[in-house]
């Protein structure tokens, strides 16, 4: 076989297109820097290249489906209509998550990954426009190179590779190919197809070949299969739905995988792979089973955390900075504890506790560490590193609001910021937006810091009407915010005056942050965003047009079981519409098959303000 | 809309109440963020110049190659070790052997009464920091406002223009580095200050306590001790201080000397013993506290712990002869507790504080402390003492260090000049050193 194109029997159409490209490159890098593929005289090593072009496009050859059991080999695409719908570039979490539960602690990955990219208020939407460029490509490999070299000198090398270090000829190459199609199926979220596994076999046998040490080759074959698009994307296959003719499901392997990125944020363990080989992924019941299987798992934190953390917008803290003469006590390890703080709060709040979601504006609950306490001006009881506290009453914190992460993050570096905190808290928990301002506008009133409180001067601000349509609408929250300053410090005064926390919203008036925290509580919107934000991050994309009343389905059903998360993560995910394949633009659809909706959001129905 | 002072301050009262202030029983807590002997410096500038206190300024560094010359070292012995840049030099020759000048080539770091004493020059001003230990207002220094008079502070009138404590306040070379080590962590003190009265700034019955802790002290962005941090009290067999003392107006002040207090010393000797203990603390408005606290330390221990830091290496950074410090303590004490039998063993001194508000916890840290007690009940039995721990740590005998292989190339009839290098070629090379310099 030589350098046959990769994809060629899959269907080629816009949207993909840049990718198939990308993948090529990435593979012709891949097999440049493994082996020299541009030498001619390494002929073996073309085929080794070929090798790895045809698992990646798993089309070329005939083969069985591999629903019979898990380490039957994959065969996809034998149907001319097949395609795939979506590739999902892997978070930095999910890539660390992956490698986490293959290796455990054998494995530490020091890296830095390419940014992610946010789109409609959610990364996970944005990660499926993502490729990888140049620099990335040669994090990758670093990365790669980094693992498979921690694998082989491990001190559980054995147990790691599955042999010893010098096995005989015949149980070499078995080792080998055990090795191959145990740790490739855990990477790439499926059985390798039979092209795959022998073309990283070849890799791993040119090496071992050239080098004469078999963890050589492993190592090889391990940086191979950790280079492969396969791996570094989340790959959504669709295949002909044999219920109806004409029309497309997801295959089984993908909706494993959709189901643990999206709970676990990380790949499927044995068991759901099994379920998916089995085909119980296709059946209702088998769904349910799984889903609640996976529900009741320790690893759902890391699906909790994951989606909060890219709804809250928490990589906004990679470049959070503060003016050290105002907020002194802001240090690199404030805001990594205030980012543990709110994770640990609404892991706690949601999922040990299963409690209302409509509590996480209202809470007085949190998680503390010595760190935070003393940002938060209270003693800290504890001898651990970390321990839960109840702030008192007249603290006047109110849930998620009132926590370090949102105050300071949505701050300015020198100054708290109610119209950050407005529009960003109209954004993240109400699914508004809120238009950047006009590009001549004059802050210098809004910016002289000096002068009486941040109420009086955006009044003064507003004075320009056409700021004032948009501030009328972001600052009320944000004003009832003010007792908390710009790393979240509570304070009564500013410059001297007395700081006004009144706030009045869709003719509803009340004061401060806890006036704030009822008021988000019982607002319609808040609950319904949040619906609308786990289908978006659980389907990787926007929500089209044709699922609003869907939406407004899986709403009442949320108020239904009290706003438990873990209800609306089984109402989503055991929904046919999670298990609906949308193909990109230009591709066909069939009957049954809905087309990706690129319009604009939905108002989040239930009221508005 | 501006408000009244009136009112903002009682605003800010409420906000401290809501924040658990007073109650009938107060209890208020601080972390020590910087401590040191309290030397009045009474030039307008920089940290050498003259001034009141010392009139001609810092005492100068003395002539090193003078003073081993006469102790007996030819010229050409003193310019070798005094040449720390010379290629066939081993590192801790020169050092080791500064400490063999004594009568017959004494080690005059452990026997300083076999020097001649070369004398040093103390502080001649009247103005000083400290309190009135003794009660007699006739004798001692005049506070910095004029207001005080009997202030007993020996210890700074005998090496107050000595450069290792002489400067502006937190600039002095001991000030810095000790309280460098503490702010980076090596200990923590607490202070816990309760009463029984309704009002913490006018109260009779107060007592205060000084505690260890393991919890490390922070700083924050600016570099500064960060205010509000928790810390436990670590129950220390030795290290615990109880004063009975009152306020009036804020100002906390001994109502009579605790006999025996001990302290982590700012200083080289490390622990702090102080007899007929006294304070003077203010408990300010932004709620950190200052003040002083005094009483009378033994001199020795101090001088010791001068040794255990190398005593060549003391003298070389601060400019002095070690028997010259043991000398003017010796001359300077004033102090002779029960049982010395009229000797002198202890100096006046007094410890100038700073500490920032911050929460202080049981020791396991499951409640605010709520009162002043002792918790050496609770402590582990003392280890080695800190003078030996760190002793050990610079592996400093006698005031020397061995090399590497433990060897001391030093003694009284250790060889002094390598058979290589002639005075000549010393001498040469000291010039050309000088004149790279200018």
């Amino acid at each position: 076989m030589t350098g046959a194109p990769v994809f060629r029997s899959r269907r080629s159409w816009g949207a993909n297109k840049v990718r198939l490209d990308m993948r090529r490159r990435l593979l012709g890098v891949l097999c440049a820097g493994l082996f020299g593929c541009a030498s001619p005289s390494v002929e073996t090593t073309a085929d080794v290249g070929a090798g790895l072009a045809s698992q990646a496009s798993a089309g070329a050859g005939a083969g069985e489906r591999p629903d019979a059991a898990p380490d039957a080999s994959y065969a996809p695409y034998q149907d001319k209509t097949a395609f795939n719908a979506a590739y999902r570039r892997l978070t930095e979490s999910q890539y660390r998550n992956v490698i986490a539960d293959m290796f455990a602690d054998a494995v530490q990955i020091n890296a830095r990954f390419e940014p992610e990219m946010r789109e409609d208020g959610l990364q996970a939407i944005g990660n499926r426009r993502l490729s990888i460029t140049t620099s990335g490509l040669e994090q990758y490999y670093s990365v790669a190179r980094s693992i498979a070299e921690q694998v082989v000198t491990n001190k559980a090398r054995d147990a790691l590779i599955g042999c010893g270090a010098d096995p005989e000829a015949q149980a070499a190459a078995d080792c080998a190919t055990a090795f191959i199609k145990g740790r490739g199926q855990q990477l790439f979220r499926r059985p390798l197809s039979a092209p795959e596994i022998e073309g990283f076999v070849a890799v791993w046998d040119k090496a071992r070949t050239e080098t004469g040490d078999f963890d050589t080759g492993v190592q090889h074959a391990l940086v191979a299969m950790l280079m492969s698009p396969d791996f570094l994307f989340r790959v959504e296959a669709a295949e002909p739905d044999p219920a109806k003719p004409g029309a497309h499901r997801f295959d089984a392997y993908t909706i494993a995988s959709r189901l643990s990125f999206v709970l676990w944020d990380g790949p499927p363990d044995a068991a759901l792979l099994r379920a998916a080989a089995n085909g119980e992924l296709h059946d209702e019941e088998g769904l349910a089973a799984e889903v609640e299987r996976m529900l009741a798992s320790p690893k759902l934190e890391r699906g909790v955390r994951a989606f909060f953390t890219d709804m809250m917008q928490f990589e906004a803290f990679d470049t959070l900075t503060k003016d050290s003469l105002t907020y002194p006590k802001f240090s690199q390890a404030v805001a990594d504890s205030a980012r543990e703080e709110t994770l640990r709060f609404l892991v706690d709040h949601l999922v040990a506790r299963d409690r209302d979601y409509r509590e996480v504006f209202t809470s007085r609950d949190t998680f503390l560490n010595r760190t935070l306490a003393a940002v938060y001006d209270v003693p800290y009881a504890s001898a651990e590193p970390w321990s839960r506290h109840t702030f008192d009453k007249d603290s006047e914190r109110s849930g998620v609001l009132t926590q370090v992460t949102f105050l300071s993050l949505f701050s300015h570096p020198g100054s708290s910021s109610p119209t950050v905190r407005g529009v960003r808290l109209h954004d993240i928990f109400l699914c508004v937006a809120t238009p950047d301002p006009p590009p001549d506008v004059d802050f210098s009133k809004v910016q002289a810091l000096e002068n009486g409180t941040v109420r009086a001067r955006l009044i003064d601000h507003m004075s320009n009407t056409g700021c004032s349509t948009c501030h009328m609408i972001s600052d009320p929250a944000g004003l009832a915010l003010e007792h908390f300053d710009g790393l979240g410090q509570y304070r009564l005064l500013e410059n001297g005056e007395v700081i006004d926390v009144s706030a009045s919203i869709g003719g509803q008036t009340f004061s401060g942050a806890q006036g704030l925290g009822d008021y988000l509580s019982g607002h319609p919107l808040v609950p319904a965003c949040l619906v609308r934000k786990v289908h978006a991050y659980s389907v990787g994309r926007t929500t089209a047009t044709d699922e609003y009343a869907l939406l407004a389905k899986q709403q009442e059903a949320f108020a239904g079981a009290g706003y438990r998360m873990k209800a609306l993560y089984r109402t989503i995910l055991t929904h046919p519409n999670f298990l609906t394949v949308r193909p990109p633009e230009g591709v066909p659809a069939g009957p049954g098959t809905t087309h990706a909706d690129t319009s604009t959001r939905p108002a989040a129905s239930g009221g508005g303000q | 809309m501006k408000l009244p002072f009136a009112k903002a301050a009682g605003l800010a009262l409420l906000m401290a109440a809501a924040h658990g202030a007073a109650s009938a029983e107060w209890t208020r807590t601080w972390a020590i963020e910087w401590y040191e002997p309290a030397h009045y410096y009474g030039a307008e500038t920089g940290i050498i110049d003259p001034g009141t206190d010392c009139p001609k300024g810092t005492n100068p560094e003395p002539d090193w190659i003078g003073v081993l010359k006469k102790a007996g070292y030819t010229e050409q012995e003193a310019l070798w070790l005094r040449d720390p840049s010379h290629p066939y030099r081993v590192p801790n020759h020169g050092q080791n052997q500064m400490a063999f000048r004594g009568e017959g080539r004494a080690n005059v770091y452990v026997h300083p009464e076999l020097a001649a004493d070369p004398g040093m020059q103390g502080v001649t001003g009247t103005i000083g920091e400290g309190l009135d230990l003794d009660g007699d207002k006739t004798n001692g220094f005049v506070s910095v406002d004029g207001k005080t008079t009997g202030i007993d502070n020996q210890f700074y009138r005998t090496m107050g223009c000595w450069k290792y404590f002489r400067g502006p306040p937190r600039l002095s070379y001991n000030a810095e580095s000790r309280n460098d080590e503490m702010r980076e962590g090596r200990w923590t003190v607490l202070i816990v200050a309760s009463g029984e009265g309704d009002d913490p700034m006018n109260d009779d019955k107060v007592r205060v306590g000084f505690y260890d802790s393991t919890d490390k002290l922070v700083k924050d962005g600016n570099g500064d001790i960060a205010t509000g941090y928790t810390f436990r009290i670590q129950p220390h067999a030795r290290f615990e201080a109880i004063l009975e003392a009152k306020t009036v107006d804020g100002v906390i002040v001994s109502t009579s000397p605790t006999k025996e207090i001990w302290l982590r010393d700012p200083s080289y000797a490390r622990e702090l013993q102080l007899l007929q203990a006294q304070l003077q603390l203010t408990m300010k408005d932004d709620g950190s506290l200052s003040g002083i606290l005094a009483g009378y330390r033994p001199w020795k221990r101090l001088y010791q712990g001068m040794v255990e830091a190398r005593g060549s290496v003391i003298e070389q950074l601060t400019w002095a002869e070690l028997p010259g410090v043991w000398n003017a303590l010796k001359r300077g004490a004033d102090y002779s507790p029960d049982g010395a039998n009229g000797e002198k063993t202890h100096i006046s001194f007094a410890l100038k504080i700073d500490a920032v508000r911050a929460y202080v916890m049981t020791p396991d840290a499951s409640r605010k402390v709520s009162g002043v007690r002792s918790y050496k009940s609770e402590a582990p039995p003392m280890g080695p003492s800190l003078h030996a721990f760190f002793s050990n740590r610079f592996r400093v005998t006698d005031g020397l260090v061995p090399d590497s292989d433990g060897v001391i190339l030093a003694g009284p009839d250790a060889p002094i000049l390598p058979p290589t290098v002639t005075g000549a070629e010393l001498r040469a090379r000291l010039k050309a050193s000088a004149k790279g310099a200018d």
